[in-house]
């Protein structure tokens, strides 16, 4: 409880900077937070922002989603068969290491600028962290427990349900937790690079445009979802973790 | 032939019937590849019989364990033959396995752990639910049930670990070292508790050790094993009458002899060996033969 005090705390220090801030910057390039507060309120009745947002989300929920249903399998695959998994990761690595803004030209010439060409960008950003965790978490599952659930009789696949699974789940969520972050980024990158729409659309047309109110809300906007985003997966790491003790 | 004994008493069972375990010139090595493969064990004969409790006794880097393990089926000879009643072993439900890092599911409870060593032997769960309620009672650790390893101690969680080997009601009972890593005290009510465990269905126990008054306290016959390659050196018959919690077993004359002649045997192998830290150094007193 006290921390959520502590934290009420900080928002409001942050605050206070913050307009601190706006009446001291010329040109009223730092808006402030009432100015902002008005913003918000315009975009909202305008049914700007929900519109933006709904574009964002798809895009991003649709990178995401696939990236989890990409990554997640072919990690945990790459970490049980071992020969697979030592041929494919050093090009896995690779891969992750190239930044993957350089994709983005070659991913309009092939899907064009509409929302395909965003959610597979999305999708290239959200899946690297992922399966890289997912197959780390696989790589070190507790060789001491396969020989005791072997020596029970167990079959393969129970061993893989019951004891690789469940200790590579926290890396796993790591993943996710990373690739949610990288996700939401590359959201953003690709709708200032292909179609300028959604959420990154508005940025790049509020700061062309030195809409610094509107400019700002965007941006919380953003950090939002991002926070949601992070706190559901902490939420359902405690959930999937109660045996840890850190839950309930 | 039993062993390639050195000396001591002729190793006879104390129940005569056919050998459940019976190995044959078994060895095995590790490594191998580019560097050059160190051999574990080495031509290994040993038969073990129904009811009896074997202590294996050996300095470290005899391959106590490999020999558990090569008795288990969890890993395959170079050479020679095992058989448990007659067949090639296979890790499953017959034979249980006590291992020294006690190996608990940290994600599930005690019922949740003791439940998943009888998921092949048991497919009703309910029933399955019955037998790990019963065999931990049997330990003692009814309270605890529902609790998670990380919230047991030592003890606790080795109890676990023996309720899950037992509740299979296993032909064979092998242990690796199971109280190596508790405190003095609780290892010795550990021991206890395992006789008095044993005693009430007597199957072949294989008890891995390498502390001399564990294993005479325990064993009905114990096995000396030397390090580098691991081989057998000798079977003696403890002949100390049982139960043996009922009497101050190690007042008596016969574990006094036993130790120290195990003890010196001990110290010998030791210090020949080259791998170990007191390697040529014949001024370390032996500290325990209460000589």
């Amino acid at each position: 409880m006290k921390i959520i005090l502590y934290r009420i705390g900080v928002l409001v220090a942050l605050v206070l900077i913050w307009w601190f801030f706006s009446t001291i910057v010329e040109r009223q390039l730092i808006p402030s937070p009432l100015a902002t507060f008005h913003a918000a309120e315009r975009l909202i009745a305008e049914g700007r922002l929900s519109t933006a947002l709904l574009d964002t989300l798809t895009i991003y929920i649709g990178g995401y989603g696939a990236a989890i249903l990409i990554g997640i399998p072919l990690g945990l695959l790459m970490g049980t068969a071992r020969t697979l998994g030592k041929t494919l990761d050093i090009f896995i690595y690779a891969l992750s290491a190239t930044p993957r803004v350089a994709f983005i030209p070659l991913i309009i010439v092939f899907l064009g600028l509409g929302a395909s060409a965003k959610t597979f960008i999305v999708f290239l950003g959200a899946v690297m962290p992922i399966l890289i965790n997912a197959y780390a978490g696989a790589l070190n599952s507790d060789e001491d427990l396969v020989e005791m659930a072997r020596s029970v009789g167990a079959s393969k696949s129970r061993i893989f349900r019951e004891i690789v699974l469940p200790g590579a789940l926290p890396f796993a969520i790591t993943g996710l937790r990373i690739g949610a972050t990288i996700g939401l980024i590359n959201t953003v990158v690709a709708e200032l690079y292909t179609a300028v729409r959604g959420l990154g659309g508005l940025l790049a047309i509020y700061g062309n445009t030195f809409r610094m109110a509107e400019y700002f809300v965007i941006v919380f906007t953003l950090a939002f979802i991002g926070v949601l985003v992070t706190t559901a997966l902490r939420l359902l790491e405690m959930r999937l973790e109660r045996w840890r003790g850190n839950g309930a | 032939m039993r062993s390639d004994a050195a000396g001591g008493s002729a190793p006879k069972s104390p129940i005569p019937t056919s050998p459940i375990i019976e190995m044959k010139g078994v060895s095995k090595g590790f490594g191998g590849g580019s560097g050059e493969r160190v051999a574990a064990l080495q031509d290994i004969n040993l038969e073990l019989t129904e009811g009896t409790f074997t202590a294996i006794l050996g300095p470290s880097g005899c391959g106590k364990t490999t020999l558990l393990r090569l008795i288990d089926g969890l890993v395959q000879p170079d050479a020679g033959t095992v058989r448990v009643a007659g067949h090639p072993p296979r890790p499953g439900p017959e034979m249980g396995f006590v291992f020294q890092s006690f190996r608990l599911i940290p994600w599930r409870t005690v019922r949740g752990n003791v439940e998943f060593a009888l998921v092949e032997a048991i497919a009703d769960p309910a029933e399955r639910r019955r037998r790990a309620d019963r065999y931990i009672e049997r330990v003692g650790l009814s309270r605890f049930a529902d609790a998670y390893p990380r919230q047991l101690s030592g003890g606790m969680k080795q109890r676990a670990a023996l309720a899950r080997a037992l509740a299979c009601e296993p032909e064979i009972l092998l242990l690796d070292e199971p109280f190596a890593s508790l405190d003095a005290q609780t290892r010795e009510l550990m021991q206890v508790e395992l006789m008095r465990l044993w005693s009430e269905r007597k199957s072949l126990a294989v008890f891995v050790t390498h502390s001399v008054d564990e294993a005479i306290f325990l064993a009905d016959q114990i096995v000396l094993m030397g390090p580098r390659p691991g081989r057998i050196l000798e079977v003696i018959d403890v002949n100390l009458t049982r139960p043996r919690w009922s009497y101050d077993v190690r007042a008596e004359p016969r574990f006094a002899e036993l130790r120290q002649y195990l003890w010196e045997r001990i110290r010998a192998l030791v210090l020949a060996d080259p791998q170990s830290d007191f390697y040529g150094r014949d001024e370390v007193q032996s500290v325990s033969t209460g000589s």
